[in-house]
């Protein structure tokens, strides 16, 4: 995540600690203890490193898989359980609501209360506990239980993502950390992709089993999907003895997040910050909640099976696996963050006017989705650090995730109020509508900066003079 | 500058303005007609023995409308259009009762008859809807009329809503005894209760003044020109635990055969939601395509009276099929039309997969018949203006502002180059 790279890099300077203590050679203990050691063993070393790597991507694994389970099997959660589309959404609204207070405390919890190894675990515990309790409640017909183990699933999913770039951060560094990051957002985006593409398959074996599609086969689905979030806890586990073991080995300390959250700082956020967060709060509502409703939409609407519609609605997140890095690179090297976020909001919105306006085929317009969607990401996340001193970035990031999460909630369900009297077009629409006040801000927005000097629209190569500029003055 | 950026804004405002305008007018040309209602025409109080004869004439500027429904025999719906606004119905009622003679009901004058068509509702289980047309060699008449004929059940024991499963014997629509009419309420349901259930089948007729929508789903848009008819099953045992039922209907018509089903999809699912899809069984002129009379029906029914989005039922229909005679069970037929081309229509409500008719032993669904060609839905004006404002406002703002800047620009420029010393 783009995100998190800039801020460390305007972090490292000041942090010696952080940076030094993944320098075992400037550790204390140095190289001693080490002693000869099978390089897949010895913490140093690369290919123990790239163990490590794949327990951290597999750390989210779980997660992602199963955060999308309402969307792949809409329509059996809709019949079998008898609910309407504002019920089916509520699904969504309880796993962000957690996260509207947590994304405060997520860095906080992981640095002084409980530590990232232990931290994790917690996380990953509440993660799986979640997704059995919701699985429990479709086993029972207990809508009631469905919403609580969402909103258990919720506490401990995105604070899971903060812990597993923490872990990321701490193993690695300079350019393998880029890589990592990007190889982090692929899993997520391969357990959406999975989930989306293979759970209807699922509901329809176990229905099988059980004689008929029911709540019960409902239930039998999502424990299945609960067996992922059992392996991203073994995953978490195993990571926090790898990394107790290195901890012994090298002799450095616990990796902190390197987050200070201050809550009085808000009102020391410029105009632009506000700017951003609307482009963020008003663009997310128009993606992941139309996801969530994406199935019935594409039966309906364009005539296709439930298992074409299922692949057609994962092709955002297909797009998004690949298409981040790449796109991130892009923006990396071209800088004017704010001309690729125009381009990502317009074609966001060209998607969407297809989707509602013609009955041209949907791949077209999801797969422009997938692309504007991780083009968006890499340009608008970084531009929080460009907008706000080091000391208060976590703050702003914090403050961006816990409002997206808000806006997400309410947004969930009062799209699927809007489906339940009015239908798809005045939906998408609605969609429009939130879009096109993503596209206000970013007008606004690429206006207010250019009045006040054009920081965050500079190009690359202007950026980095500027920094060599201002590095070399304070020498 | 200030002038150039006013301007800029009038000029957008103007055409802003234009498009809305051009949007709001997209709709029909909406045209008014007056009612006026008469219950069994010529027959003099207590009511008729064997069904009712509900007549309504619509009055245009210079064309009449004349919808004839008759619970004689299976319940019909007889829509004849005359070129004059003085045409009137006259019944002969004896012949007329006896179900047996052509002409005892008669639309004077001949001559200025347009159209007719008939609907008739035949029976009730095998979904089989029948257009019958018949040829009236004086005039170049378009018979509407559509009967239900039949309703039939069928048991979908492995959930596949093939129609060719296992089909109960039917209801017979003409066997039912209907309730009576009322001359202070025209517009009130005809139930008929279904023998050895304490079920009913009910028909409500609506006729319309001017250009409206429906109140509730699926809320079809109407005009002058067309009645709606709703028909639901309320309460009806079923004869298994899996069963579905299909509905038979015929249409009966005159030169023009309303003979083939045209499946229209529109992006605007506003007024009944998740369904993109409405059907128009039609009659067309002979050798064009025009359409001359229509049925019209969105494919859905509704499995609850006062429905939500996930009561929503999908129905289908197979093709009209010429049929023989059988279109005679309807008294009105028999008297209105001398020979009878009938083409008949099953509507199956439920595909595999859907709750069974058990779940609320409910169903509804909402026809709408008339002459000309079908109406056809729009968007409303709230998606216009949200889209407008959403579109406009952004576009707006970008061009006042590029504006401003360049202007800004502009006006800065002189002092920014650096003047010669000397």
């Amino acid at each position: 995540m783009a995100d998190f790279e800039e801020r460390r890099s305007l972090l490292g300077d000041e942090d010696e600690r952080f940076v030094g203590d993944r320098e075992p050679q400037r550790g204390a203990g140095g190289t001693g203890g080490t002693g000869a050691m099978p390089a897949i063993c010895d913490p140093r070393h690369l290919l123990h490193r790239v163990v490590v790597l794949v327990f951290m991507c597999f750390l989210g694994f779980g997660s992602y898989f199963c955060y999308d389970n309402p969307a792949a099997l809409q329509t059996q959660v809709l019949q079998d359980l008898n609910l309407n589309t504002e019920n089916f959404m509520r699904l969504y609204a309880w796993y962000s609501w957690p996260n509207v207070v947590l994304c405060f405390f997520g860095g906080f919890l992981l640095d002084r209360v409980f530590g990232i190894r232990f931290g994790t675990i917690i996380f990953s515990v509440f993660v799986c506990a979640g997704q059995i309790v919701f699985a429990t409640g479709a086993l029972l017909n207990h809508f009631w239980l469905m919403e609580a183990g969402r909103f258990i699933f919720g506490i401990g999913g995105e604070s899971l993502a903060v812990a597993q770039n923490t872990y990321a951060v701490n193993w690695f560094k300079g350019k393998e950390l880029n890589l990592v990051f990007g190889l982090q957002l692929s899993m997520a985006r391969l357990g959406s992709t999975v989930n989306m593409n293979i759970m209807g398959w699922v509901y329809n074996k176990v229905a099988g089993l059980v004689g008929s599609p029911g709540y019960t086969a409902l239930g039998g689905s999502l424990m299945i999907a609960a067996v992922t979030c059992l392996f991203s806890l073994i995953c978490a586990l195993v990571l926090a003895y790898l990394d107790k073991r290195a901890e012994r080995i090298l002799q450095k300390e616990q990796g902190g997040t390197g987050e200070v959250i201050k809550l009085t700082d808000v009102k020391d956020f410029p105009l632009t910050l506000w700017l951003i967060f609307i482009i963020c709060v008003c663009y997310y509502v128009a993606i992941f909640p139309f996801i969530g409703l994406g199935q019935v939409f594409f039966i309906e609407k364009f005539n296709f099976s439930p298992a074409e519609a299922r692949a057609v609605n994962s092709i955002v997140y297909i797009i998004s696996a690949p298409a981040s890095p790449i796109l991130g690179f892009l923006v990396d090297k071209t800088g004017r963050n704010v001309v690729w976020v125009i381009i990502a909001v317009t074609a966001t919105l060209a998607a969407h006017m297809m989707l509602a306006f013609t009955f041209w085929n949907p791949w077209i317009a999801m797969s422009l989705l997938g692309v504007s969607y991780s083009l968006l990401a890499c340009a608008l996340w970084p531009m929080v650090a460009f907008v706000v001193p080091e000391h208060q970035l976590g703050t702003a990031y914090g403050f961006m995730q816990s409002i997206q999460n808000l806006g997400l909630a309410l947004i969930a369900m009062a799209a699927g109020a809007i489906l339940d009297t009015r239908g798809y077009l005045v939906l998408e629409v609605f969609f429009c509508a939130c879009i096109c006040m993503a596209l206000m801000a970013v007008v606004m927005l690429y206006f207010v900066d250019y009045l006040r000097g054009g920081d965050l629209n500079q190009s690359a190569a202007a950026r980095a003079r500027l920094q060599k500029e201002a590095t070399s003055d304070a020498e | 500058m200030a002038a150039g950026t006013v301007k800029t804004r009038r000029t957008f405002l103007v055409i802003f303005l234009f498009f809305s305008l051009l949007f709001s007018s997209s709709g029909q040309s909406s045209f008014t007609r007056q009612l006026i209602v008469q219950l069994n025409p010529g027959w003099s109080a207590p009511a008729p023995p064997g069904g009712d004869l509900l007549h309504i004439r619509a009055v245009g500027d210079n064309d009449t409308l004349h919808f004839l429904f008759c619970s004689q025999g299976a319940p019909t719906l007889l829509l004849v259009h005359t070129n004059s606004s003085s045409s009137s119905v006259k019944v002969d009622w004896t012949p007329f009762l006896a179900r047996n003679t052509t002409g005892s009901l008669r639309v004077e004058p001949e001559s200025s008859v347009l159209s007719s068509t008939a609907l008739v509702f035949s029976r009730v289980g095998d979904v089989h809807l029948k257009s019958a047309q018949t040829l009236n060699p004086h005039t170049q008449e378009v018979n509407l009329s559509l009967s239900l004929s039949q309703l039939l059940e069928y048991d979908d024991i492995n959930d596949t809503a093939s129609m060719t499963s296992d089909l109960f014997p039917p209801y017979e629509l003409q066997n039912l005894s209907w309730s009576r009419m009322n001359s202070s309420d025209p517009f009130a349901p005809l139930c008929g209760s279904v023998v050895n259930s304490s079920g009913s089948i009910c028909l409500q007729l609506s006729a319309f003044e001017s250009e409206g929508r429906g109140q509730s789903w699926p809320r079809l848009l109407h005009t002058a020109n067309s009645s709606q008819l709703g028909v639901w099953l309320d309460g009806v045992s079923p004869r298994a635990a899996r069963s579905r039922f299909m509905l038979e209907l015929q249409a009966v018509g005159g030169a023009y055969p309303l003979s083939r089903v045209d499946v229209h999809r529109s992006i605007d699912d506003e007024f009944t939601p998740s369904i993109f899809k409405a059907s128009h069984w039609v009659s067309s002129a002979n050798g064009s395509s025009e359409v001359v009379g229509f049925v019209r029906w969105r494919s859905v029914a509704f499995r609850r009276s006062k429905p939500a989005l996930e009561d929503a039922t999908p129905c289908r229909n197979s093709a009209p099929r010429p049929q023989s005679s059988e279109a005679a069970a309807s008294g009105l037929i028999r008297a209105f039309y001398s020979n009878v081309e009938t083409f008949g229509l099953n509507v199956s409500f439920g595909l595999a997969g859907e709750p069974f008719y058990n779940s609320t032993r409910f169903l509804s669904w909402t026809l709408l018949m008339g002459v000309g060609s079908p109406p056809v839905d729009s968007f409303s004006a709230l998606v216009v203006a949200v889209m407008a404002v959403g579109l406009g406002a952004p576009v707006l703002v970008l061009l006042v502002g590029g504006v401003w800047i360049c202007a800004r620009k502009r006006a800065m420029e002189p002092t920014a180059a650096y003047e010669p010393i000397n």
